[in-house]
């Protein structure tokens, strides 16, 4: 209905807000938004607009005619010849008239469901039985007339402010009435007539009489103003009540008697959008549309483009909003159906609306089928852009308390409760300030991405398909006891901060970040950490000696049980065996935490011994140092223990030379003190027993690392290899995926000062170090996430589930892995 | 919009096993407010039966009944009308006009809903309507063997009820449809 007449009328409105001036019905709200909607023409014309409304009126009274089945009453006069088999009230045939008669009142018994908990706070209004009892009319009808989409909860959300405004149009003009009731005349065939009844103004009296009466006439057309000499807004309310103009009574524009009508044609035009790009029913559907590129549900899409929207805005909270796995469908499937309806109160969303209406529907660029230009369905008109916009800087007012949330459903409920009690101005303000942004970014931008983790966590993915693993990796990680992490912690701040003062700033702040989140997994000890875990912080820690270290070590992991139990305990044992420092238990935080205090010793001077101790265990070196940096992932390939261990060892060998003696590499300490003790064996602290325990478990996740790592080591750059072969070391798999990263940059950076060769600067090396710190830091943040997501599972059956979860986090923390490492190559 | 069933004299399972299948198609729960039962189910499996076709269940006690609760008459206000329920083997002679009319003032009700003879009957008369819903399985009466399944359904709505009744004739389920409008001074017109 509504886009018939918006085509007569070819509304002259798509450049955007119209303009004050021309807004004459700025007060009336029920009038500004039906033109808005495009119920009304735009021109001011009041006959105009009584035609139009005269139209829609008409409409719907035939409408309820036709739906509102009554089954009594006969239809069209053909009662004789009712089909009584077919017609009865027991008939299981569809068609009759009583199957449409129990289905609607199926309908309306849900519609009465929502309808009895409506506006709670505004019962005087919403709860009386007319204004029910026209809301449920409305939406029968409409639910009736598009059974597509059927009833959903919600829709009598949008529907209710809808009446509402029309109904305070209607006290308006009650008020105006009483005020200015002599301006209300009829003028039925152009004739007004005056309070005082007399047509002909001429004074038959005696002139003693004439006087008297002139005074009193004259007294009464005092009062009598013109229409004119009123506000435009009163004249506008005035004319618009008028019973006599086009269309008599049924074209009063403000009319008590219709307000049924009227706000049906705002919902209908509200829903269907109207031409619009943005159209309220799509939000409701549950199946994808037919044209749309993803193949997600339209709310979802809309709900991603709101996410990459505040990603283009303030990405670090979008990072941590997707970080902490809040989905942005959450909160903003509820935002979005009802228009904001339950975030704020209906003063409040008066004012959204009248903004959100304002904004032209029409799509401001052409959507090609060839999906080049494809962009978010919402950002494609500016009134879409302006609910994203809103919802962004909805997000972003609530943004202190966001970053503050752990949890995502902590997260969940600061969105999901939006104070009472706002400063909505500045929200609007700010809501239009993003959305210029938002129509600017909107060309270019794809929606497959947020898509592809909506469907990467809706499908599930095999744990050992390389390519998911790649784009979602997931690892399950245990959580470490509090304790011992939190002197982990502590070690390993105190050498980072040692280490900030030389480290690049650039780094420095991505590594703050992460850095506050170490502290939560370094808090976290574990009394038989993951394998993970294990590798995650000797990973980390480490620079690209000890990636191939690790890489090596995961190598003979596979290959041995034992070796790898050695190897892990040596690993851990090492961390045990070196520093006095807080690490007793061998975990991979220990791992960590020794490499930390292997560095702090290695500051210290002591860790020369080591190294020495280190390079007389592996005294052969079967390839030259310098290729096995480059070569870490031919070693991949190559068959692994003794090769593989010597390789590690040559790293640190290679390390060792390349490194002044006081200033061993601490990065391949622990490796080698793993190598060196396996055969020794010597572990001999209660906690190379646990350490055993955890081995067992390491080594198992190792194998699947391993075998992992096998496919793995087949994509991509070199670099990228190694550090994926580093990566699979590491259960979590987006911890290998930045794992992968940190080491290529670590890999990058570590092999310049290596293959430099000698003169490696103290300050090179504390950056250096700093540096693998912030990688191993970002890794764990990483694998906090999918600890948090998986608590306790340690399975390698969860990790294809969790995969999807991991793949937005990845992406993010691989980028600024990358940075890192791109910093640490230009080095 | 109330819907009534009304029906009786099922005699499962003594004389019958069960209702007609296309009558049981029918009964779906979820239309019908209240049943209206005239008597001889006769056992409590038929009571249940019922009972999930709709919770508000009226039954008047037949010669037959196995649950000697329920009463001989009963009488029921649905909507504007007065229902009045008896099984009709106590007033004699069974299924006349005259002496069913003497209950029905008896009773002071506008509609009265009895049964015994297995036969649908439907009589208007001024001061209201007596309806013989017959036997719903199609059961032998004491009268006669040649018994068509049936059973009534009315639509009480406001001041009046349209009354529906279902016949399985040759194995075909026919629908006959009476209109009955009360008038407002017809209740009071005896007092």
């Amino acid at each position: 209905m509504s886009k018939e007449i918006v085509k007569e009328e070819a509304p002259s409105s798509s450049s955007g807000v119209v303009p004050a001036e021309s807004r004459p019905f700025g007060s009336l709200r029920g009038v500004q938004w039906r033109i808005n909607l495009g119920i009304l023409p735009p021109s001011s014309s009041i006959d105009d607009l009584r035609r139009v409304t005269a139209d829609f009126r008409r409409r719907y009274a035939g409408l309820r005619r036709q739906l509102l089945v009554d089954p009594h009453v006969p239809k069209d006069g053909a009662t004789n010849s009712l089909d009584l088999v077919m017609d009865n009230p027991l008939s299981q045939n569809p068609d009759s008239t009583w199957s449409q008669y129990f289905r609607n009142a199926e309908l309306e018994k849900m519609v009465n469901q929502d309808l009895s908990r409506l506006y709670p706070e505004h019962e005087s209004y919403f709860q009386t039985p007319g204004c029910q009892g026209m809301l449920r009319r409305i939406l029968l009808l409409w639910c009736l007339r598009h059974p597509d989409c059927g009833y959903r909860q919600g829709m009598h959300e949008l529907l209710a402010p809808l009446l509402y405004v029309l109904h305070v149009d209607v006290e308006r003009l009650l008020e105006v009435r009483k005020l200015y009731e002599d301006l209300f005349i009829d003028k039925f065939d152009g004739f007004s007539f005056e309070e005082n009844g007399v047509a002909y103004n001429f004074d038959f009296k005696k002139f003693a009489d004439s006087v008297e009466d002139e005074i009193e006439s004259q007294g009464n057309s005092k009062k009598v103003m013109s229409l004119y000499e009123l506000d435009p807004e009163l004249q506008a309310v005035v004319l618009l009540s008028d019973a006599y103009g086009a269309e008599g009574e049924l074209g009063i524009v403000l009319s008590e008697k219709f307000m049924e009508h009227d706000a049906y044609c705002m919902f209908d035009a509200l829903m269907i959008g109207a031409h619009g790009s943005v159209a309220m029913a799509d939000f409701f559907a549950s199946s994808p549309a037919a044209e749309s590129q993803s193949g997600v549900p339209p709310v979802i899409e809309a709900s991603a483009a709101l996410y990459h929207l505040l990603s283009i805005v303030n990405s670090s909270l979008h990072s941590h909003l997707v970080e902490l796995g809040v989905e942005p469908q959450y909160f903003a499937l509820r935002w979005l159906r009802v228009l904001f309806g339950r975030e704020f109160s209906l003063q409040d969303l008066l004012v959204v609306w009248d903004k959100i209406f304002s904004e032209d529907n029409s799509p401001l660029d052409e959507i090609s089928d060839d999906g080049e230009h494809f962009s978010f369905k919402l950002l494609v008109s500016r009134r879409g852009t302006l609910i994203a916009a809103m919802a962004v800087s909805m997000i972003l007012y609530l943004r202190s308390s966001l970053l503050a949330t752990e949890t995502a459903t902590s997260c969940l409920q600061r969105l999901l409760n939006f104070p009472e009690s706002i400063n909505l101005k500045k929200l609007i303000a700010k809501a239009e300030s993003l959305q210029t942004l938002a129509l600017d970014s909107n060309i270019s931008s794809l929606p497959s991405t947020f898509v592809g983790a909506y469907n990467c966590s809706k499908s599930p993915i095999n744990a050992h398909n390389v390519s998911s693993d790649l784009v979602c990796p997931k690892t399950t990680l245990n959580l470490v006891p509090d304790s011992y992490w939190e002197e982990k912690w502590r070690v390993l701040h105190k050498a980072e901060e040692q280490r900030k003062n030389s480290s690049e700033k650039k780094t420095s702040s991505g590594k703050k970040k992460w850095s506050e989140r170490v502290k939560f997994r370094l808090s976290r000890t574990e009394s038989e950490p993951l394998p993970a875990i294990r590798e995650k912080c000797k990973l980390e820690h480490t620079l690209s000696v000890r990636r191939s270290l690790l890489e090596d070590l995961s190598k003979q992991l596979g290959l041995e049980e034992d070796v790898e139990t050695g190897a892990c305990v040596e690993v851990s044992n090492s961390v045990d065996h070196h520093p006095a420092e807080v690490h007793r238990d061998g975990q991979n935080c220990a791992n960590k935490g020794s490499i930390c205090t292997v560095e702090d010793r290695c500051d210290d001077g002591s860790g020369a011994v080591v190294s020495e101790e280190n390079s007389s265990i592996f005294s052969e070196p079967p390839s030259p140092p310098s290729s096995v940096i480059n070569d870490h992932d031919h070693e991949n390939d190559t068959e692994k223990s003794s090769v593989a261990s010597n390789l590690s060892a040559d790293d640190n060998y290679v390390h060792q030379r390349s490194i002044p003696e006081d200033l061993p590499q601490p990065v391949s300490l622990p490796p080698e003190d793993v190598y060196l003790n396996s055969p020794h064996e010597n572990g001999s602290s209660g906690k190379m027993v646990s350490a055993m325990k955890e081995k067992r478990q390491l080594s198992g996740k190792f194998q699947w690392l391993h075998k992992f790592r096998g496919s793995i080591v087949s994509e991509e750059t070199s670099d990228k290899r190694g550090g994926m072969s580093e990566a699979a070391n590491s259960p979590n798999h987006d911890s290998k995926r930045n794992t992968v990263d940190s080491f290529t940059a670590g890999a990058s950076s570590n092999s310049h000062p290596t293959n430099k060769g000698d003169a490696m600067d103290q300050n090179m090396m504390d950056t250096l170090k700093h540096l693998g710190q912030a990688m191993l830091d970002h890794i764990q943040v990483v694998e906090s996430v999918f600890q948090q997501d998986q608590g306790q599972g340690g399975s390698l059956d969860n990790l294809s589930k969790n995969i999807g979860k991991g793949q937005v986090t990845a992406i993010t923390a691989l980028k600024e892995l990358r940075k890192i490492s791109n910093l640490l190559s230009e080095m | 919009m109330v819907l009534v069933l009304a029906l009786g004299d099922l005699h499962i399972p003594h004389r019958a096993a069960d209702l007609p299948p296309k009558f049981k198609s029918m009964l779906v729960p979820g239309k019908i407010q209240h049943i209206i039962c005239t008597g001889n189910l006769c056992i409590k499996e038929v009571q249940d039966y019922l009972k999930t076709l709709c919770p508000d269940l009226h039954i008047t006690r037949g010669e037959y009944d196995e649950d000697t609760r329920y009463p001989e008459t009963k009488t029921l206000t649905i909507g504007q009308f007065k229902l009045g329920l008896c099984h009709g083997h106590q007033v004699i002679p069974w299924g006349d006009l005259d002496s069913l009319a003497m209950l029905q003032r008896q009773l002071d009700v506008d509609i009265l809903v009895t049964g015994h003879t297995h036969q649908f009957t439907a009589y208007k008369h001024e001061a209201g309507v007596v309806i013989n819903p017959g036997s719903a399985t199609g059961a032998y009466s004491s009268i006669t063997y040649d018994v068509n399944p049936s059973f009534v359904l009315m639509d009480i709505d406001g001041l009046r009820v349209v009354i529906y009744v279902y016949e399985l004739i040759d194995g075909e389920v026919k629908v006959d449809k009476i209109d009955f409008k009360k008038t407002p001074a017809t209740t009071h017109s005896a007092h």
